[in-house]
């Protein structure tokens, strides 16, 4: 059974259209992102998977059922944006306080260990930065050992350090099985933490694969080379190559893998290659080609 | 549960405002008034320093009620924090039975300490059963403006809520005669009094301290205003966290 399913999913605020017709199935286990741009219907689908949203149209399922019976249940964790906490309690009293409102939660401890709080533990949280604040959202999140983790970018307040040490923990606790969904619009973030990127525009799903799919998928890199008056045929078999193109001698590959077509090209042909150059998609290419506003 | 009560009880026990307010200030002026008319008695013969006990007590009531419920709940609708707690187990209906019940336990220190201050400062004394039924009456007696409190906190912003708190409080507390004497009051001023659940909560005390037992108007005046208010709150914190 999956662990998250969209099942053609909208949610209107007025005239305004979030999330539009999205469809998505997460298997238990794995670490997604959910990439996109401001506005694109993130948080939306965040607050609809926790049930704190209802879908306009269109069904969300946890685990095969209604979000709420999953948080009912403690299935779900989740740091949302713009939260607060209580500033008269300690880091220690409010981790405490979230754990025990769940049934099989981590030990005390583990959970200050985990988010690097330790040392923290006797502080007020109106004494706290915005980066120490974050952690202790990120233990309230995890406190209860959720199955599945729901994070709504979370690196927003962090510094360069802080984040480093944010991804470190979310992938302690992620190793256990358990499964995570990131939202984020930092391509780098979607790029290096998760096993699958999901981007969303305006409420629609753009792409969705692992983040080398989806530079493949807008169209990848191009590889140039002089050809010269050599044979071009079998260029369009080499592996990753999606199109070709000769001009003056110039041959312009399309490549969703070019590792693999510069192998193939030095390795399986007996060309003489000359002046490779290698440019275009990366992944924020492909990002701003697939989240583009249509014209 | 417990432990989230437990929580918010000592959350409130560090909150300055509420200390000083709440707790600080109603013996302040019970002491104030006290050792000026307290060897004063009333028409009935009872002791000003037993109705001023009970006034100060009211008071320390009605603004505890007050202030541990309208401000910081309206602070953790917007901030997040109620959204923090809606999304682990916890019911939400257990969220709003909890803040009423942590509340009803934060009007305990101001009722006290007037009492013990009346008692060691004034020599006030009374058979235990009758402090038992005053302690007890003036207790549960702040449900109606707790449930005022809670109403607010679910409807306003922080920062509507403070001020709306406030008024409410000072108007129930100088309307109800917690500040001066119902008997100073034009027929005017007493006919509005006679409305308030504020009037009615401090006449339950005061008719318990009288040795008259409870008045069956008052305890019906209040018990109706927390049914109504009770209602209100119920009513607002269904929409304040409807999920739309």
């Amino acid at each position: 059974m999956n662990a998250i399913t969209f099942d053609h999913v909208s949610k209107h605020y007025g005239d305004v259209l979030a999330v539009d017709d999205l469809s998505l199935a997460i298997e238990p286990g794995s670490t997604v992102a959910l990439l996109g741009p401001n506005g694109a219907g993130k948080s939306t689908s965040i607050n609809l998977l926790l049930g704190l949203l209802r879908p306009s149209s269109g069904q969300v399922t946890v685990h095969g059922r209604a979000p709420d019976a999953a948080v009912r249940d403690g299935e779900m964790g989740a740091m949302l944006q713009h939260g607060t906490l209580i500033p008269e309690l300690t880091v220690k009293e409010l981790v405490d306080l979230v754990r025990r409102l769940y049934p099989r939660p981590l030990p005390l401890d583990d959970i200050l260990r985990l988010a690097d709080l330790t040392e923290l533990a006797g502080r007020r949280a109106n004494k706290l930065s915005g980066g120490q604040s974050q952690r202790v959202r990120f233990a309230l999140a995890v406190a209860g050992a959720p199955k599945i983790l729901l994070l709504d970018e979370p690196t927003a307040a962090m510094d360069v350090e802080s984040r480093l040490r944010f991804w470190a923990a979310m992938h302690d606790y992620a190793a256990g099985g358990r499964t995570v969904l990131f939202a984020t619009h930092y391509l780098e973030e979607a790029d290096a933490h998760a096993d699958r990127v999901v981007v969303i525009a305006r409420g629609r799903l753009a792409a969705d694969g692992t983040a080398a799919e989806i530079k493949a998928g807008a169209g990848g890199q191009i590889v140039r080379f002089a050809l010269g008056s050599q044979p071009a045929a079998g260029l369009d078999r080499l592996p990753g190559v999606t199109s070709v193109e000769i001009a003056d001698g110039e041959v312009t590959l399309h490549t969703g893998d070019p590792d693999a077509t510069l192998n193939g090209l030095y390795r399986g042909t007996t060309l003489d290659v000359r002046h490779v150059r290698l440019s275009g998609a990366d992944l924020e290419a492909a990002f701003l080609a697939l989240t583009r506003e249509p014209s | 549960m417990l432990y989230y009560a437990r929580t918010e009880t000592l959350r409130m026990l560090r909150n300055r405002r509420y200390l000083i307010f709440v707790v600080a200030f109603p013996v302040l002026l019970y002491l104030i008034n006290a050792n000026i008319y307290g060897e004063q008695t009333d028409a009935g013969g009872v002791s000003y320093a037993v109705i001023l006990m009970v006034s100060m007590a009211a008071y320390g009531g009605l603004a505890s009620s007050m202030m541990s419920s309208a401000v910081p709940w309206a602070t953790e609708r917007q901030s997040g924090w109620l959204r923090q707690l809606q999304i682990t187990p916890l019911p939400g209906w257990a969220i709003i039975v909890t803040k009423l019940a942590t509340a009803l336990l934060l009007v305990l220190p101001s009722l006290l300490l007037v009492s013990v201050v009346a008692i060691v400062q004034q020599g006030v004394s009374m058979p235990p059963a009758r402090w038992a039924g005053l302690l007890l009456a003036m207790w549960l007696g702040t449900i109606p403006f707790i449930a005022l409190g809670l109403a607010i906190g679910s409807a306003l912003s922080p920062d509507a809520a403070q001020p709306a708190a406030m008024i409410c409080m000072f108007a129930l507390a100088i309307a109800g005669g917690l500040w001066f004497p119902p008997e100073i009051f034009g027929t005017t001023m007493k006919a509005v009094a006679e409305v308030t659940p504020s009037y009615h909560y401090a006449a339950l005390g005061w008719s318990v301290a009288g040795g008259h037992g409870l008045g069956l108007a008052d305890v019906l005046v209040v018990a109706a205003w927390g049914v109504v208010l009770g209602l209100a709150a119920a009513f607002l914190y269904r929409r304040a966290t409807v999920r739309a």
